[in-house]
């Protein structure tokens, strides 16, 4: 800040009402990009094109990533999901509590606490368990409501042909529960997929990690880079969820009008 | 030796007391067909039997095995009761076929190809082996109550319960369940209904009960009960009843194609044993 901030005494000598003097505005003006050139230029466009081997190696690991962490949701989110209906109290309560603890923290921090709080070595590893495990508090949620969504005469008839409790559940609600969820599972994906991103802070090189090597290089190139990414993110969101889609009508439990 | 027994079974929800202290034994080959007014505690009564409601006091006895002692395996006693809910309550995610072997795979441990040979049967049975690869939503409500009712037969049960099998349908497709069963209690399987079907309950029934306020304020034959009650209020909730269920007095008649001309219907014949002929329509 160069413009000294104006002596105490001058604010109790103006005018009631009237504000304190700003600092004067090309103060904030100097955060303009280095170099400030904006405008995409075609030079920029050939850098981007010499490396755009690089950036899909680290679009490769933001993939990978992508894959373990939701792997690691389901595999902890969906049981979370079924304890918070089914458990008892003290099981259910546990459960219940370590979601919320974990959508109640930035991801930023879940990550940084992954990799500097933990003896995990490996960026990647510990990308997946704080990925991974924020996804299974939210996949938790989305189980949950599915589980619960499914009517509840379903399981008096399972109980009443003699399945136990855990058979009617698993044989009669969880199908339902699982065709149910998938349209929030794409929303989870996506969010996933983005959110791999925020590993650039325990410097994991994925896609953005990458991208940010590159612009730093070469500092014109910014834009051009980020449209890159950008456009590498939209074809993965874009593709998962017409995947997604594909499988939510194979198995959608047929309905009336479809006959 | 009565093949059900229950003996003074209480049941409160709150405040509330559902059942008080209700008392009654069917034999084997029995059709007892229960009925009363909206809350009065009737699919309460069914869902004690098979304890997917459990009893605050009283007991239950299915061939002298205590079905309310709290060491009951509850899963081998609902294989030998069946069950027909008012909802259908047919798994969503599967076949008409799925729907009742799933039971015989998980439940009886069938192997895939002897399972389906007997879900088919069974679906044949109630009419529907040409809906065996439906799901439920594709299929008519009185088609889903009859793949419900071809579920519970495929356990072999000992006992039927339905609970108003006929009440979420549409008045067209009553007759059609009714019809598969009649052909039940033609065939000897001993059956608890709670139902309004009035028809039904002159013609097949057994025994009558009629439950109100969660005691059976009157029980007996069906024909004494509707000419003879003992009570005001028997004949009272029996007469308006008949108005409004019982016009026709056997709709399963009707969906045999033969005429129901005004409620005098066809020959009590279907019932092996015969209950005489008290299929007349209208009320006493």
């Amino acid at each position: 800040m160069t413009t000294p901030a104006p002596p105490p005494a001058s604010i109790s000598l103006s005018a009631p009402g009237s504000l304190p003097a700003f600092p004067p505005l090309q103060a904030s003006l100097r955060i303009a990009p280095p170099g400030g050139a904006l405008p995409l230029q075609a030079g920029d466009w050939a850098f981007v094109f010499e490396n755009a081997g690089y950036l899909l190696g680290g679009a490769a690991l933001t993939v990978a990533l992508t894959a373990t962490s939701i792997l690691l949701g389901f595999l902890a989110g969906f049981p979370a999901g079924a304890i918070e209906v089914y458990g008892g109290r003290y099981t259910g309560g546990l459960v219940r509590t370590v979601g919320v603890v974990l959508r109640g923290t930035p991801i930023v921090v879940i990550l940084l606490f992954a990799f500097f709080g933990t003896p995990i070595g490996s960026a990647f590893l510990a990308a997946t368990l704080g990925l991974g495990l924020r996804s299974a508090a939210y996949q938790s949620q989305l189980f949950r409501g599915a589980i619960q969504s499914v009517d509840e005469g379903q399981l008096e008839a399972a109980r009443s042909i003699g399945l136990s409790r855990l058979r009617a559940v698993v044989h009669v609600i969880v199908p339902q529960a699982l065709r149910r969820s998938v349209p929030g599972f794409q929303n989870e994906f996506t969010i996933v997929l983005k959110d791999t991103s925020v590993a650039f802070a325990i410097g994991l090189a994925e896609l953005l990690t990458r991208s940010f090597d590159l612009f730093v290089q070469e500092t014109t190139a910014v834009l051009e880079i980020i449209l890159f990414a950008s456009a590498v993110y939209f074809v993965l969101t874009f593709a998962t969820n017409r995947a997604l889609d594909r499988l939510d009508r194979r198995y959608a439990i047929p309905s009336g009008e479809s006959v | 030796m009565s093949l059900l027994r229950v003996e003074g079974v209480s049941k409160s929800y709150g405040n509330e007391r559902v059942l008080r202290d209700v008392t009654f034994g069917m034999d084997r080959g029995d059709v007892e067909v229960v009925v009363g007014p909206s809350g009065s505690g009737k699919s309460t009564l069914l869902r004690c039997v098979n304890r997917l409601t459990e009893v605050d006091a009283g007991e239950v006895y299915l061939d002298d095995a205590c079905v309310t002692a709290p060491d009951t395996d509850v899963d081998a006693l609902r294989r030998q009761v069946g069950m027909v809910f008012q909802g259908f309550n047919l798994f969503a995610h599967l076949t008409a076929r799925k729907n009742v072997t799933l039971g015989l795979r998980r439940v009886l441990g069938m192997d895939a190809a002897a399972a389906r040979e007997k879900a088919d049967a069974h679906l044949e049975r109630v009419g529907l082996g040409a809906q065996a690869d439906s799901y439920p939503a594709e299929l008519s409500g009185g088609q889903q109550q009859r793949v419900g009712i071809a579920r519970a037969l495929a356990m072999d049960p000992k006992l039927m319960l339905f609970d108003e099998p006929t009440s979420a349908l549409d008045p067209e497709l009553i007759g059609e369940v009714l019809g598969v069963m009649r052909d039940l209690v033609a065939e000897g399987m001993t059956m608890l209904v709670v139902t309004h079907e009035m028809g039904f309950a002159r013609s097949a029934a057994d025994t009558l009960s009629f439950l109100e306020d969660g005691r059976i304020v009157e029980r007996g034959p069906p024909e004494r009960l509707f000419e003879r009650p003992e009570h005001e209020r028997t004949a009272a909730f029996l007469g308006r009843l008949t108005d409004l269920h019982g016009g026709s007095a056997d709709r399963s008649v009707e969906a045999d194609g033969r005429p129901d001309a005004g409620g005098e219907s066809g020959p009590a014949s279907d019932r092996a044993g015969g209950t005489s002929g008290a299929d007349g329509a209208g009320g006493p």
